[in-house]
């Protein structure tokens, strides 16, 4: 078994566009596909994160620490939330990805001590 | 008390490559950094492999296509994360600024997604 991070990224444009009622269908999906996976008991942890506005960057620079708000990357595309799942191999990490009912999600093997 | 994910950001140095002295330093310097705060983690989260090992899926032709490589090319990017149970935002900020690597981006998070 290998552990992997599914990244779950958020297109703030495709957020904006859907309407309350599209929210809801999505959230509801998305609740049944998280109950689903924890009942497989292959979820390892997981955490949605507030929007991105909430978020506060601390970076060294010049050897201090310096604080921004906001996130460490301006993109139209942003980490929504994370899940670690115990899994055979990538291909099985890949499926559990496609089968998010989010948007677009990045794989990555985690590193074991 | 507040949950708040950290996002640990990687400025490219590879840590699980041929790191320098200096940044082998860095690395206990964190492991040292995880001991003493470990009280005050909820979720230990996960240091993830470098950018390169990342595969992404891209779903906007309503049909998944699976590509090598992170959603987006850039000199950071995401190192690993774990989530913290702390009084408040500036507690979060004060603790982020004692990091030994590089630097933290913090996020508090929603309990939708709490593992069961």
């Amino acid at each position: 078994m290998a552990q992997y991070v599914l990244m779950l990224l958020e297109d703030e444009d495709w957020v904006q566009k859907q309407t309350k009622e599209e929210k809801e269908r999505a959230y509801a999906g998305i609740n049944k596909w998280w109950e689903d996976l924890n009942r497989q008991g292959i979820v390892k942890g997981g955490e949605e994160l507030q929007p991105k506005h909430t978020a506060t960057t601390v970076r060294r620079q010049n050897g201090t620490m310096n604080v921004t708000e906001g996130p460490f990357i301006e993109s139209k595309e942003h980490v929504g939330g994370f899940l670690m799942v115990d899994v055979p191999d990538l291909d099985a990490a890949i499926a559990i990805a496609k089968s998010w009912p989010g948007g677009d999600v990045e794989v990555r093997p985690i590193v074991v001590h | 008390m507040a949950k708040f994910a950290f996002l640990f950001i990687d400025d490219g140095v590879d840590y699980q490559g041929a790191p320098t002295p200096e940044q082998q330093k860095v690395y206990a310097d964190i492991f040292k950094w995880f001991e003493t705060n470990g009280d005050k983690i909820t979720d230990g989260g996960a240091e993830l492999q470098p950018t390169r090992t990342a595969t992404t899926i891209r779903k906007r032709s309503g049909k998944a296509a699976v590509l090598d490589g992170p959603f987006i090319e850039a000199k950071e990017s995401v190192g690993g994360f774990s989530v913290f149970e702390l009084p408040s935002k500036d507690a979060a900020v004060a603790l982020a600024k004692t990091w030994p690597g590089y630097g933290i981006e913090i996020r508090p998070v929603g309990d939708h997604m709490e593992a069961q």
